[in-house]
């Protein structure tokens, strides 16, 4: 049986809906051989900004119970390193391209954006949801009037698909995901780590080394919460919504798809296994010829009433 | 690269604490000294990553060992493996210690569980015709690991501890005053690593080698969890490669490549 797993997001057509998120993948290159990335729906690259970016400086690892913190703040050598050294790379793997975008100011947002011409991505996911920055990120996600400043900006700035990467911490997700569709956007990815902390009780102090001590929380663990914001937020807007957080497995996937998500991301499974999208994309697959799903729309929503 | 099932044929506990654990993986293996595997523990979803471990003994291609410290859930899981038990290994990952062109007068400083890089390394130094001497330091008596599989190798072994139960009372960097030596390769705690760094601006001995720890969650390089600040930024970076990865461009540095 043959199964047709292909899904569209505004004009951007994907093999499949399994993706990979931004962050846990770099571009790829340290996998130091070729990637069959034509057999993901795309890859999402590092975070970028206008001018490289440093991180964090301490502790930016902890594991949780079924789950993990991360403080790296958006380490990353800018755009134009994106655009002098690994375009070129990720599309000789076939690679269907998002570049995530981060910035300290609005006007750094549409900067980026507007360095990108369709050679260099086939979209945008503008991350206003990083918990990790002093600055920009997540402090851009939580306030509704910046939301719409920022996709309003980063929208007039390209005419790629702009995918807007929503914060987990908000009260009323529906109201930014309503807003961020009203200013243009062509999807959600819904969403970013949740803000998240743990102390180290012999020395009395936060493990992670941001200023605030504190981190972005990952993998299975947030599982539960994230796909119910999936579903909370398919119910608010028309536009396509795509699943990350904490899938691990095809069945993860499974369950997004039917919450009504179009896609989903593999995060920081690809920490612990490299192939987890490849993975998940085939136990995807063989899923659908078990159930004997001829078309991936026909699992999309498949659980709401 | 994909993780492997290997298989644990021994476990052997050298102290209370503390357990190796002989490890069957199905290709032969060639592992630099100093490079290390990313072991799987449990099902990897309450512990949700796998752990970075220096390879320890090699008892044949195929046959390498692990030396941990029991400290928190992954490696009580690991404790709790038996022979037959399997589990799934990544590597061998990073750069490990570089190797001299020729025979000099090698010394290896083990601090608490730091050992492990540097048994294979000492007899990589034997096979070149180095003269080595390996000093070891821990808490206390019970707590130095390591010394007879080192002397079975044919090397002078020095100890330090704490508490005077073995060998000299004090920091094992101390032992270091009176020994001389071309190649200097450690691996512990990092207040001992300053010291040995310490040590060697101030002989100065430049072949010095620092075997770094750091939390990370990929070990391949992705993560960029294990940044360590670079002494000089990267000049292929230009200015922004302000930190190196413990995983990839280490674990080993030499002494006046990162700031610890």
């Amino acid at each position: 049986m043959t199964v047709d797993t292909q899904i569209s997001i505004g004009n951007l057509r994907c093999k499949n809906p399994v993706w990979v998120a931004a962050g846990t993948f770099l571009y790829g290159r340290e996998y130091g051989r070729r990637l069959p990335l034509e057999e993901l729906g795309a890859i999402c690259t590092k975070g970028t900004s206008l001018e490289p970016w440093d991180g964090v400086q301490g502790i930016r690892i902890a594991e949780t119970p079924a789950g993990m913190l991360n403080a790296i703040g958006l380490q990353n050598w800018g755009i134009d390193a994106y655009l002098e050294r690994n375009v070129a790379w990720l599309r000789e793997q076939n690679a269907t391209i998002v570049v995530n975008i981060v910035g300290k100011t609005v006007d750094e947002y549409a900067a980026v954006a507007a360095k990108l011409s369709p050679r260099d991505a086939d979209a945008i996911e503008v991350n206003i949801s990083c918990p990790n920055v002093s600055e920009g990120g997540v402090f851009f996600g939580t306030d509704l009037r910046m939301t719409e400043k920022v996709v309003d900006a980063v929208r007039k700035a390209t005419s790629l698909p702009v995918i807007v990467k929503l914060a987990p911490n908000t009260h009323g997700l529906a109201e930014f995901a309503k807003a961020a569709e009203a200013y243009g956007a062509d999807a959600l990815s819904v969403a970013n780590c949740i803000p998240g902390m743990a102390i180290d009780i012999r020395r009395r102090k936060a493990v992670m080394g941001t200023p605030a001590g504190s981190g972005g929380l990952s993998g299975p663990a947030v599982k539960p919460i994230i796909l119910k914001m999936v579903w909370d937020v398919t119910a608010a807007v028309r536009i396509p919504v795509i699943g990350v957080g904490g899938v691990v497995s095809w069945q993860d996937a499974v369950e997004y798809l039917m919450a009504g998500a179009s896609a989903v991301q593999v995060g920081s499974a690809l920490f612990r296994n490299p192939n987890a999208p490849w993975d998940v994309a085939q136990g995807l697959e063989q899923f659908m010829r078990d159930e004997g799903v001829s078309s991936i729309g026909e699992l999309i929503g498949a659980a709401r009433p | 690269m994909r993780p492997r099932e290997i298989r644990v044929v021994e476990r052997l506990q050298p102290a209370p604490d503390c357990v190796e654990l002989v490890c069957e993986f199905p290709e032969d293996e060639g592992p630099q000294s100093g490079q290390f595997y990313m072991l799987s523990v449990g099902d990897g979803r309450d512990t949700y990553l796998p752990r970075p471990f220096s390879f320890y003994r090699v008892f044949s291609p195929r046959r390498l060992s692990f030396l941990f410290r029991v400290v928190g859930p992954g490696t009580r899981f690991l404790a709790g493996l038996r022979p037959r038990d399997r589990l799934q290994a990544m590597g061998p990952l990073g750069r490990g210690f570089p190797l001299p062109d020729g025979p000099e007068r090698a010394v290896l400083v083990a601090g608490g569980v730091g050992v492990p890089p540097l048994w294979s390394l000492a007899r990589s130094l034997l096979g070149l015709g180095c003269e080595v001497t390996a000093l070891l330091g821990a808490r206390t008596r019970s707590a130095v690991l390591g010394r007879p599989e080192l002397e079975a190798l044919g090397i002078q072994v020095l100890t330090a501890t704490d508490d005077g139960s073995m060998g000299h009372r004090g920091p094992v960097t101390e032992l270091l005053g009176g020994i001389e030596a071309d190649g200097l390769y450690a691996c512990g705690p990092e207040g001992m690593l300053r010291a040995v760094r310490d040590i060697a601006a101030a002989r100065p001995l430049p072949r010095t080698y620092l075997a770094l720890e750091a939390a990370m969650a990929c070990g391949y390089g992705i993560c960029l969890g294990c940044a360590v600040e670079r002494a000089q930024p990267d000049p292929a970076l230009g200015a922004y490669g302000t930190y190196a990865r413990v995983c990839r461009e280490g674990p080993v540095f030499r002494w006046d490549e990162v700031r610890i």
